[in-house]
């Protein structure tokens, strides 16, 4: 057990954390949140330029040859200074399963394009329901010769209308477990068929509504066996709920430091709040939660990258983030009290992201099942000692 | 970073399954307090010590020459986790002797004091058993407004006064001892001294006090005219408030234990549910998920301290964060795991051999237990008190 980071490590956080606090002051967030791209091409630029979009892209094509430790690293300070981007859709939705199924000329041509040249990639998965279980998956692919014709309509696709490229979850088989029957596509976003309209966020993160309507794409862009996909969007939502619990990890560790210092330096009575019980076991409650989300998908990112992940850890990160950015951004206001609940106050550019940042990885509802079914398949210590 | 235990940590904790094995009832499950109890319960908690007292892991972390092993920190974190696994009794000899008497007094005491009570501590023997006198009718979390006093008188210091919710007292060789020598002090805290005091003492009485599902865990304990001589003394005359704190501070690291216990308690429970056919009620499907999340995390948090010390940062304040935090996942699991059980949760753990008793009485137990817990070695409000003005650096809030 060690909890300690190396001293290269420490300097991917440090070099994040300064380029995030030089280039995106809580200012630009709040332009940004007026700006239908929802994000900073230039600031974007200088990212690619760092090498962070190549984070875990191996050096042959362009990448920094990472792991998931710097990316954990890099995402929680990204999290922790509210970063409005498409990283996170790019990176971790759509590179890892790239990385993990592309064929070696997919991977040559598309990983180099993140990499090199920051390729916006956006994961096309959710439709009506929205629930990433395999039955929301209906947009039909119908082979063609050697291609395939996509038609239906995704939902909440991140950064939908500044996408490069999307990958898209499909249905190619219709009959028996919906888990089989799902293909992935690779599929330009600017292809004949695409038709992008904007759903309005409270988050203002650029999520879109993508219809395809007879789009044509050719049978090599296929992200892995025909058939086959559900296997893939597995893997990606397990690392999408530890990758997005650890960015919220350092968003509910930001707004936790924020809320501290206001409660010091706040004053009434001739006091600080801070001062007061209630306030400081309030503030204790948060501190508990906070450090937990922390250590909790430290550990789900370390097994991850070890290669001694489970499902149910992988869902634990992400039920925990779930609540306790809920909660340290709600207590986190009513501490502050009504200048909290202003835009003047930075906690709110956090608190706007909460219902995104749930969904993203996946609900509670769904990754509770999720251990609940790893419980139920579990045998303890004590029944491996004594056979019952 | 690593998430995993190193080779020779893995090695003891499967040592110490074997000795599990070898040793403990199969299925057994460890309640709190449940020790102190009945006399069954002491004799096989004290058989159980003098076995580990042989293999040196009653008091793994002291100098082989005080009968430890010289264990590092991680091997003593997986024995405190194995023993609350498995409910290994003894290993607390009473409440305090491994605990933290010995362990200060490897720090405070004088050669002859490190000669005279560590030993019987270490070989897991009645007279290394002790108890812990702090608390007062009228100081209880106000620890420092204490007022049993001493006063020299020669070679001799005379005790008068009264300790209560004193777990032990009844079964202790010894106490350790917190009382007044100046009552002239600037601040409460100071005038302050601890004495080992012999529960043999002409003047001591202990009378039981029973706890509202009737166990008898603690006591009072009266001094009239109790004579202590001088060289039982721990530290310097006065300064007694600076031992009590090096004390408390091993008191409060329990967390690891605690929430290996609670993951003990947590597999039977979802055994139970398995076996009873209730694994397809969604809302039991869902407590049980939440919970296994509140007890990962509480293992991970209870680490913090220890991964901080080996880098030599001391966290003085995790360790209250963390009791209030298991007390609130004790209240937790106790308020699930008697929903769960149902009906079957109103039998009293007293009957716990009764036919329709599930569990052994275990979440019986605990439901009415967690709440001594949640107040013993400071209460869950009095633990944020401190999160909130050492480890938050808020001003005191009492």
């Amino acid at each position: 057990m060690d909890y300690t980071f190396t001293k290269d490590q420490e300097m991917i956080r440090k070099s994040a954390r300064e380029f995030f606090i030089k280039e995106c002051p809580k200012d630009r967030v709040r332009e940004l949140k007026d700006d239908p791209q929802a994000y900073d091409p230039l600031m974007w630029k200088k990212m690619v330029d760092l090498g962070f979009l190549g984070l875990i892209i191996p050096e042959m094509y362009g990448g920094m040859q990472g792991d998931l430790i710097e990316l954990m690293i890099f995402t929680e300070e990204l999290g922790r200074n509210l970063v409005p981007c498409p990283f996170f859709g790019t990176v971790v939705e759509c590179t890892v399963p790239l990385l993990k199924f592309g064929t070696d000329p997919q991977k040559q041509k598309y990983l180099t394009g993140i990499a090199e040249k920051g390729a916006i990639w956006s994961l096309a998965q959710a439709e009506q329901v929205a629930d990433f279980e395999a039955e929301d998956i209906n947009l039909t692919a119908e082979a063609d010769n050697g291609n395939f014709v996509l038609n239906g309509t995704k939902l909440f696709v991140p950064y939908a209308a500044e996408a490069d490229f999307f990958i898209v979850a499909a249905r190619t088989n219709k009959i028996g477990d919906p888990r089989e029957g799902v293909t992935l596509f690779i599929v330009e976003a600017g292809a004949e068929g695409i038709g992008i309209e904007a759903m309005p966020t409270t988050a203002r993160d650029c999520r879109g509504e993508v219809r395809f309507d007879g789009v044509r794409v050719t049978g090599d862009n296929v992200l892995g066996e025909q058939d086959q996909g559900w296997t893939i969007l597995d893997t990606v939502l397990q690392h999408a709920a530890v990758f997005k619990a650890v960015e919220m990890s350092g968003g509910a560790q930001a707004v936790f430091d924020l809320t501290v210092n206001y409660a010091r330096e706040r004053k009434q009575f001739n006091k600080s709040i801070g001062s007061f019980q209630a306030v400081q076991h309030k503030l204790v409650d948060l501190l508990t939660l906070v450090d937990g989300l922390k250590y909790l998908v430290y550990e789900a990112a370390w097994h991850m990258n070890n290669g001694t992940s489970s499902r149910g850890l992988n869902s634990m990160a992400k039920v925990k983030a779930n609540a306790v950015y809920h909660e340290v951004c709600h207590h986190g206001i009513v501490l502050h009290g009504a200048i909290g609940w202003t835009e003047e106050m930075d906690i709110g550019l956090y608190h706007i992201k909460t219902k995104a940042a749930q969904f993203d990885g996946g609900l509670s509802t769904l990754h509770l099942e999720r251990i609940a079914a790893e419980l139920e398949a579990y045998v303890p210590e004590y029944r491996k000692l004594y056979p019952g | 970073m690593n998430f995993l235990f190193g080779e020779k940590e893995e090695r003891l904790r499967s040592e110490i399954r074997e000795f599990v094995k070898e040793n403990m009832p199969p299925d057994y499950i460890g309640n709190m307090f449940v020790e102190e109890e009945s006399d069954e319960g002491w004799d096989f908690a004290m058989s159980m010590a003098r076995k580990m007292a042989q293999k040196k892991w009653l008091v793994m972390s002291w100098p082989e020459e005080y009968g430890g092993m010289g264990a590092s920190t991680w091997e003593r974190v997986v024995l405190a986790e194995e023993a609350a696994y498995w409910g290994i009794p003894g290993l607390s000899m009473g409440i305090s002797g491994t605990a933290w008497v010995g362990p200060t007094l490897m720090i405070s005491g004088t050669k002859d004091q490190q000669d005279r009570f560590l030993p019987p501590i270490a070989a897991g023997e009645p007279d290394g058993v002790w108890c812990t006198g702090y608390s007062e009718p009228d100081a209880g979390s106000d620890l420092a407004s204490l007022q049993t006093r001493a006063v020299r008188d020669g070679n001799e210091y005379i005790i008068n006064g009264q300790k209560v919710w004193t777990s032990c007292a009844h079964l202790a060789r010894w106490m350790w001892l917190i009382c007044r020598t100046n009552s002239d002090a600037k601040k409460k805290h100071q005038g302050l001294s601890i004495f080992m005091v012999d529960m043999r003492s002409e003047g001591l009485t202990v009378n039981p006090l029973r706890n509202l599902v009737g166990g008898h865990v603690f006591n009072e304990v009266f001094f009239k005219d109790v004579r202590v001589p001088a060289e039982n003394l721990v530290g310097r005359e006065n300064e007694g408030w600076h031992q009590l704190m090096t004390a408390l501070g091993f008191e409060r690291g329990i967390a690891i234990s605690f929430t290996a216990s609670v993951r003990r308690k947590f597999d039977a429970l979802v055994e139970y549910v398995k076996d009873a056919g209730l694994m397809s009620r969604p809302r039991v499907r869902a407590q049980l998920a939440d919970l296994a999340v509140d007890i990962e995390t509480a293992r991970l948090l209870a680490y913090e301290p220890v991964c901080l010390a080996e880098e030599g940062i001391m966290n003085v304040h995790a360790a209250s964060r963390d009791k209030a935090n298991i007390d609130h996942l004790h209240e937790k699991l106790a308020r699930v795991g008697t929903e769960i059980l149902g009906a079957y949760s109103q039998l009293d753990y007293l009957h716990k051999d009764s036919k329709w008793t599930k569990l052994g009485g275990t979440f019986e137990h605990l439901y009415y237990y967690n709440v001594g817990m949640a107040i013993a070695a400071g209460t869950t409000y009095v633990q944020k008190n401190i999160v909130g003005q050492f480890g938050l650096q808020l001003p005191r809030s009492y």
